[in-house]
């Protein structure tokens, strides 16, 4: 499925969304992430077909989404399973086929609320698990889950990690909790001022033409052996935050960076990670290094 | 054809949950004391009682769709519009619940009028008044789909509007469906489309009705809309 050319506003007048284009394919996890109001929760509901854009296309969205929404309503009427049978019914499927696999989904998140009670009885994380499992029990073509791990305790959003890392559709997620980051091959996004951040259009995003001043970038670099001989002799100076027998990590000023690089790689290291340093951020603290075929542009 | 059949899984899904919420109760108990006084008195012979009970099934039509298409949770909408794939089948199931409670309440008025003023029915008065009382209601349903979400955002505006509109539209006996079809069954016999007309145009009314409604969630008459707030802003800037 593609997004293209996606602009909304309300009819507030405020514009949540200007020029976005997104491809989210089948097999990786799409993740979009940016600050609170970046308009994360509009572009999925555009995605999930449940709000029409003002200007763009959605283009091949297939026949049965899951979607689950930001803050899932705590004051349905229906008793849950009552609601999952209509919501099967309405994706033109069999809600027996679908209850079946309710069951097992549920059983997977340790649900426990009642099944005769309306909704509005079941506890913040029970409701959670019942929106989850009415998005992924229909075997969706594509998944739109926000903030699907919100209200969930620990088992459970292990469970939610593993039925998606196992997932072969096309899913688009927001995530505040970092962990749709960790799920296998996910391309992460970043929205900002309604515009997304992608390697193919580096221009839609409003950065800043040169890095402010005093801006350092974490070089996070692996080598053979004992890295302090090497730090202390053969490459320029560097502020080092963290070293280990087979790897090290060093803070370089911004400008330096690229020549510190090259020195680096000449002396025989391999190059684990670059990251820009947060102003602000902890200093003393070793960086995380990324998960495998985590695609995050590095800005220049 | 396949979004009628997620049209009617809607009007499931929000038939039961308006009946889960009881907001279909004032308008019921509404239109059965007005039945119960109707017929509890001296009614005169068939189909002239009619006109009143059919004419009342618009106002209370269009209560019910709006309290159909207001019975969501705004977040619980957005899931249900994913899943039907879109606004048309989400609204015209809704008008379809709307229509299957004014159609339970329409034969009510019928079986109760057959029964109060037994004998003075004839064949072709019965579906005489059994039409008008779905062109009455199904008109009702689709007005009551316009006055609310997702094209009035506000309750207050969208009752007053409403209000407005059935009191002018119910009250021109001219005027079909409505109109014409109460008008038919009491004095004025005879005229208008006839019954089964008033039913086609009602159903046609309702069409487009839903067709409006539909169309302007799917981001349609953008243009129109945004000239008529560049209207209102201007009438705003000079009062």
């Amino acid at each position: 499925m593609r997004l293209v050319g996606i602009h909304h506003t309300y009819a507030s007048g405020t514009a949540a969304l200007r020029g976005v284009d997104l491809d989210v394919d089948a097999g990786v996890p799409t993740v979009v992430r940016g600050g609170n109001g970046a308009g994360k929760s509009t572009l999925l509901r555009i995605a999930a077909g449940a709000e029409t854009p003002t200007a763009g296309t959605v283009e091949d969205r297939p026949a049965v989404v899951g979607y689950l929404p930001d803050r899932f309503p705590a004051r349905l009427r229906l008793p849950p399973r009552r609601w999952l049978d209509h919501m099967a019914r309405v994706r033109r499927l069999d809600p027996d086929v679908v209850a079946d696999r309710a069951d097992g989904l549920l059983e997977e998140l340790g649900y426990t609320g009642d099944d005769d009670e309306p909704m509005s009885e079941l506890s913040k994380g029970n409701t959670q698990k019942i929106g989850l499992v009415q998005a992924l029990a229909c075997e969706p073509g594509l998944l739109v889950l926000d903030e699907p791990w919100s209200g969930l305790d620990d088992d459970a959003a292990d469970a939610l990690t593993a039925l998606l890392a196992s997932r072969t559709g096309a899913v688009l997620i927001t995530d505040h909790t970092g962990t749709a980051h960790g799920l296998p091959g996910a391309r992460v996004h970043r929205l900002r001022q309604g515009r997304l951040a992608t390697a193919a259009d580096p221009e839609s995003v409003p950065l800043p033409t040169a890095p402010p001043p005093g801006a350092m970038m974490r070089i996070d670099m692996a080598c053979a052996g004992d890295p302090r001989p090497l730090l202390e002799r053969v490459l320029p100076p560097a502020r080092v935050e963290g070293a280990a027998p087979g790897r090290f990590t060093v803070r370089v000023p911004a400008p330096d960076s690229d020549a510190w690089l090259a020195a680096a790689l000449a002396a025989g290291c391999a190059v684990r990670s670059v990251r820009p340093v947060r102003p602000g951020q902890d200093s003393n603290r070793l960086p995380m290094p990324p998960g495998p075929g985590r695609s995050e542009e590095v800005p220049r | 054809m396949r979004w009628l059949r997620s049209a009617t899984a809607v009007a499931m899904l929000l038939g039961e949950d308006v009946a889960r919420s009881e907001r279909f109760v004032a308008p019921a108990v509404l239109y059965a004391g007005f039945l119960a006084i109707l017929f509890g008195g001296a009614p005169g012979p068939l189909p002239e009682p009619w006109a009143a009970s059919a004419l009342l099934l618009y106002p209370v039509g269009a209560w019910l769709a709006h309290a159909v298409a207001e019975t969501e949770d705004d977040t619980a909408r957005t899931v249900t519009l994913s899943a039907a794939g879109g606004p048309l089948p989400v609204v015209v199931g809704g008008f379809l619940a709307a229509t299957a409670g004014i159609a339970a309440l329409g034969l009510v008025a019928v079986v109760w009028g057959v029964i109060a003023t037994w004998g003075t029915a004839t064949t072709g008065g019965l579906l005489a008044g059994l039409l008008a009382h779905l062109a009455c209601g199904i008109t009702g349903s689709a007005v009551g789909t316009v006055f609310a979400r997702p094209l009035f955002r506000s309750q207050g505006v969208a009752l007053v509007a409403a209000l407005t509109f059935l009191v002018v539209t119910g009250t021109s006996s001219w005027l079909p469906p409505v109109g014409t079809a109460a008008a038919s069954l009491g004095s004025e016999r005879g005229g208008g489309l006839g019954p089964f007309g008033d039913l086609v145009l009602a159903l046609l009314v309702a069409v487009a009705a839903l067709a409006l409604v539909a169309g302007v969630e799917q981001g349609r008459f953008a243009a129109w809309r945004e000239r008529w707030a560049a209207m209102l802003d201007r009438a705003r800037s000079r009062g």
